[in-house]
């Protein structure tokens, strides 16, 4: 019986596996298959990573990070709170040697470091790693590989840093505490601490590291203590999260918002596929029936052959998305470094029946109709009762479950729920809408367009489910690609801020007082200087940072670390005023303070708020009185945060400058020697911040171009689908209108009509769409300004409907080879 | 003198796996507008094939047909535009209305009056009391019934019908039949009927046979008039 089934089932789906139903259902199954098994793959790669990287690269069980040291009292509080510990000290500085010059973080530890976990060295660059006990002697530094080699130097040879000389010694294989690193890719150097203090750095631009070892316990004694006595140190521990987890968690929520996209695209080509699959299904089960076969077989027999389907498809599937999943994480390693890539079949089986289960469930009108109906019914094909508005309903549910349990971004999930519920019930209402109104207005008119209006409204319901179906898909796109180009308008904003090829970002005043007078001896131009000194903001309004705002954005991000705060008497003149008041010249009111206004936006601050902030081991509260934007044309240089120049009188901290030149190609030899004076000088050239930039682009542009295909794709599915679904009627649709007496062109004329119209109320409905989803997701979750632009918005959308009106037009070309032959011989 | 369609010679076969299926032979027929005709004939004889190359929908392997209208020769494709069709599935757009689907090719006309004209004719067939009900809310006479208004309501000057009463119980089929007749006769169309029902073919005014690819035509005349209802 069963296996008599499953013969027969597989018979049929041989039967069927070439027709249009069928193999559409196998591209829509597949891509997604494919999209989320590759998707959970690399997700749990990396969580592994994460993970990994947290228990295995922290190098303690807590770290206390922050600039400067800590105070002798807080030392010995530290030192009670925990079992052991080893202080660490970085600092990025320039390396030169013999004309050549790198950029690379400079390590300083002692004979006890490295707390847990094996620091690894070598004598040679290809020899394998050592386990070392302690950190280099006095008069040593330690190099990587990459750093060994961009200054081509090698071991044995001496470095000049600053004005000391350093033995080369040994190569820097692996620090056991790298995690604090995150996805820099910064070169390497490691020195002993006592020869840091001979260095000589300006102490705030230090980062020190306290690596604890603790229990739990401890750990969470000190968390306490850090948030009352040290409110602007970073406190890392095993418990808690990855300091990528927001970076990841952004990247994830974007994902998130792919599937849910990708299944309601999916759900919708099954629904329209299901009405084709049911026909079918119904038919051969009516024929069972008659021959005296139970309902149960051709229920068995059409849920056996629809496994059939899905089990040929899944080696496919696996093998494709082993590739993809193996170029996702080449791609991905070079933020996350040593993410290598495993091929792990465990991690793909619960997403596939998860999906497996989700197509089940949207596959289930077609079992239901054969469950509830009788011969006579299975030979008409004809029952929409309540059990096909219950299945819609489950379909729903099911998006809805997707929707909140694949995205851990509960706000951007809701948003995006919304922002699609709304474009559907606007393109439901515009297909309704225009069509009752467009076919009262042609009433009295004759020809072919009343006609055709008249149709689609009688036909109303299966029409608005294609609306539906190519409008969201269109909604999709353009909000992908509006994304995409807005990111691209983001990327190259930041670019123009800087003017000049080389900018200077953190200078002392030594130091700029220096590169001043070398630019006057040297003929270079220095095109503007701007000062400014280091603020952690810790609290709004008195509540701290993390309670006050919870969603991540940029600037979140940013304000977890200290800022550049800035001060002028005037406002600047590449500044205009948005709001608020700036300050009079001669204000005693030093507490003022004006916020640039995207900033504003993302961390829901208004004007009155006060903000704490951390200067050089003291609080500083400021009112925000004003709020600024960028303004092009008179420099780049500009700052977030400025306050009124009075307010230096009160605040004691060291001050740097920011500083843009203009270097010849013949003067880029004169850098060498001012970072050989001043190795902590942050200098850049364009030509590296464009890359950087670049870069992010590049790997913004392929994740979302990836996405867009994936979107086509499956747009094009949803297309042939909602087609396939109404073949049949068409077609004889258009043998009854050729019984009429009308010729072949006439239905061609009235099908591309058709489209068009179909196309307009797309297209209205997809900018509508795009519009609202800007307006409800943008800011929030992308901490972009929304502003669309309706130029560019209606071209991609005359693009995106010309090649639906084509699509739609060719691929409905079979339905005009129809008869009236057909009519009589049909039954 | 009325317009009439002209079949000369004509002969009709289909290739099949390399063996050639002849269903007629030099076969002559001539259909004038305002008569009445059925074709009878056991299943497989081509009946249907036939009635498809009198409406001018195919063309016959040799020999030739015109369409001789108010005196002028012209070629069976120019046929199209007065010919209507009555299927024996009713084939009824079934998201409209009995209503618009007789309205239906008036409206693809561009005919202002299309809705009045409809309700008109539905009313000739009887169905005024159910012209918004949709086609799976009326039973098989009723639907074949708003299918011969459909067919007649652009005033053709022949209407094809293949098994008309194929699908009907016997009174409906009797409704069905003499309607169809009556209001062809009263519009001045001429009717060609295919159909298995001896019955139905005794209405006509004109009765062929087809069969082994000969059409004949056993007794000759029927004159029964009646009036629409
Ligand atoms: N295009 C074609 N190619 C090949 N064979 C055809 C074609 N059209 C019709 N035939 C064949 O010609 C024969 C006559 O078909 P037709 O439909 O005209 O018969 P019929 O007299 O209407 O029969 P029935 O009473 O069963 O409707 C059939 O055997 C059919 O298979
Ligand atoms: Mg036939």
């Amino acid at each position: 019986m069963f296996i008599n089934n499953s013969k027969l089932a597989w018979q049929f789906y041989q039967q069927e596996h070439k027709q249009a139903h069928q193999r559409l259902l196998r591209w829509v199954q597949g891509v997604l298959l494919l999209f989320i098994v590759t998707l959970s793959q690399s997700s749990d790669s990396i969580q592994n990573y994460l993970q990994h990287n947290l228990q295995g690269l922290l190098g303690a069980d807590a770290v206390i990070s922050q600039k400067q040291a800590l105070s002798a009292q807080q030392y010995s509080v530290v030192t009670t709170l925990a079992s052991n510990i080893v202080v660490t000290q970085q600092i990025k500085t320039m390396f030169t040697h013999q004309g050549q010059w790198q950029e690379a973080q400079l390590k300083a530890v002692d004979s006890r470091y490295p707390l847990q976990g094996e620091l690894l060295t070598s004598k040679a660059i290809q020899d394998e790693g050592q386990v070392t006990k302690s950190g280099p002697e006095l008069g040593h530094i330690w190099l990587d590989a990459r750093l060994l080699a961009s200054l081509s130097i090698t071991v044995g040879e001496t470095l000049l840093v600053g004005d000391q000389y350093f033995l080369v010694t040994r190569v820097l294989q692996h620090e056991p505490d790298r995690l604090m690193e995150g996805h820099s890719v910064a070169m390497r150097a490691m020195i002993n601490t006592k020869d840091m203090q001979a260095l000589n750095f300006a102490a705030d631009l230090i980062q020190y590291r306290y690596l604890l070892a603790a229990d739990p316990e401890q750990i969470a004694a000190l968390i306490n203590w850090q948030q009352q006595h040290l409110p602007a140190a970073q406190v890392l521990h095993k418990q808690g999260k990855h300091p990528l987890a927001l970076f990841w968690q952004r990247t994830e929520n974007f994902m998130g918002l792919a599937s849910i996209i990708l299944f309601f695209m999916a759900a919708i080509a099954i629904e329209q596929l299901a009405q084709v699959h049911m026909k079918k299904d119904q038919y051969f089960t009516a024929v069972c029936m008659s021959l005296g076969a139970s309902k149960r077989t051709g229920i068995q027999v059409s849920i056996f052959k629809w496994f059939i389907g899905i089990v040929l498809l899944l080696p496919v599937v696996l093998v494709l998305s082993t590739v993809f999943h193996y170029a996702v994480i080449n791609f991905l390693s070079e933020t996350f470094t040593e993410l290598t890539w495993q091929w792990d079949i465990f991690s793909a089986i619960k997403p596939i029946c998860a999906v497996v289960g989700i197509f089940a469930i949207f596959h289930m009108p077609v079992w239901l109709a054969l469950y509830n109906s009788s011969v006579a019914k299975q030979f008409s094909g004809n029952n929409k009762g309540l059990n096909h508005w219950l299945s819609k309903l489950s379909s729903v549910l099911v998006l809805f479950g997707i929707a909140f349990g694949y995205s851990d971004n509960g706000l951007l999930t809701f948003m995006m729920v919304t922002a699609v519920a709304l474009t559907i019930a606007l393109m439901i209402f515009i297909s309704w809408a225009g069509l009752t109104l467009g076919e009262k207005m042609t009433q009295q008119v004759s020809g072919l367009i009343p006609f055709t209006l008249f149709m689609m409204k009688q036909r109303l319901i299966s029409k608005s489910t294609q609306i539906l179906g190519v409008g969201l898909c269109a909604f999709l796109l353009l909000f992908t690609l509006m994304l995409l180009k807005d990111l691209g308008a983001t990327m190259s904003s930041y670019q123009r801020q800087h003017d000049g090829n080389v900018f200077i970002s953190q200078a002392s005043k030594t130091q700029m007082d220096y590169v001043e007078r070398w630019a006057i001896e040297e003929d270079v131009n220095v095109r503007q200087i701007k000062p400014y000194m280091h603020a952690k903001l810790v609290e709004v309004n008195e509540q701290s940072l993390t309670e006050f705002s919870e969603k991540p954005s940029d600037s979140l991000s940013t304000f977890s670390q200290a800022i550049r705060l800035h001060w002028s008497q005037s406002i600047p003149e590449n500044n205009a005023l948005v709001d608020g008041q700036w300050w009079q010249q001669d204000s005693v009111q030093w507490q003022q303070i004006s916020v640039e206004q995207e900033v504003m936006t993302d961390l829901g601050l208004k004007l009155g708020d006060w903000l704490t902030f951390f200067i050089n081991h003291q609080r500083y509260k400021f009112e925000i009185t004003a709020s600024h934007e960028f303004k092009p044309g008179a420099g780049s240089i500009t700052f977030w945060v400025q306050m009124p120049a009075t307010a230096l009188t009160h605040i004691q901290a060291p001050q740097y400058n920011m500083a843009s030149l203009e270097i010849d190609d013949d003067q880029w030899s004169l850098l060498a020697p001012l970072w050989q004076k001043y190795p902590t000088l942050r200098m850049v050239s364009l030509k590296e911040i464009t890359q950087l930039f670049d870069n992010t682009l590049a790997m913004i542009t392929k994740v979302i171009s990836g996405f867009s295909l994936m979107i086509v794709l499956l747009a094009g599915v949803v297309i042939l689908a909602s087609i396939n679904a109404l073949e049949s009627k068409e077609k004889k649709k258009n043998s009854i209108i050729m019984s009429f007496g009308f010729s072949r062109a006439t239905c061609l004329k009235l099908n591309v009509i058709e489209w068009l119209v179909t196309a307009s109320i797309t297209a209205i409905g997809a900018i509508l769409g795009t519009y609202i989803a800007g307006l409800l997701i943008y800011q929030s979750q992308f901490s972009l300004t929304y502003q669309p632009n309706f130029v560019w918005l209606t071209l991609t959308l005359a693009l995106i409907l010309s090649v639906i009106t084509g699509l739609g037009v060719y691929a409905s070309r079979a339905n005009l080879r129809s008869s009236v032959r057909e009519l009589m011989s049909s039954t | 003198m009325p317009s009439y369609i002209e079949l000369k010679n004509i002969s009709q076969s289909f290739q099949v796996n390399d063996s050639t299926i002849t269903l007629f032979d030099k076969l002559n027929l001539s259909i004038y507008q305002g008569e009445s005709y059925a074709i009878t004939g056991p299943s497989g004889a081509g009946k249907s094939s036939l009635l498809m190359l009198a409406s001018g929908l195919e063309q016959p392997t040799t020999g030739q047909g015109q369409y001789v209208k108010n005196d002028q020769i012209k070629s069976l494709d120019d046929l199209r535009t007065d010919i209507g069709f009555i299927f024996q599935q009713f084939h009824l757009l079934p998201e409209l209305t009995a209503l618009h689907n007789v309205a239906l090719p008036l409206k693809l006309r561009g005919d202002k009056l299309a809705i009045v004209k409809a309700e008109n004719w539905l009313a000739k067939v009887g169905l005024n009391h159910r012209k918004n009900h949709k086609p799976s809310e009326l039973s098989g006479g009723e639907q074949q019934r708003v299918a011969i208004a459909r067919a007649l309501v652009f005033e053709p000057k022949f209407i094809f019908a293949d098994e008309p009463t194929g699908n009907l119980d016997q009174k409906s089929a009797n409704e069905v039949a003499s309607i169809l007749i009556n209001c062809c006769h009263e519009n001045n169309a001429g009717l060609v009927m295919v159909t298995h029902s001896e019955k139905l073919a005794s209405r006509a005014q004109q009765i062929f046979s087809l069969a082994d690819g000969k059409l004949t035509q056993p007794n000759n005349s029927n004159p029964k008039v009646m009036l629409c209802s």
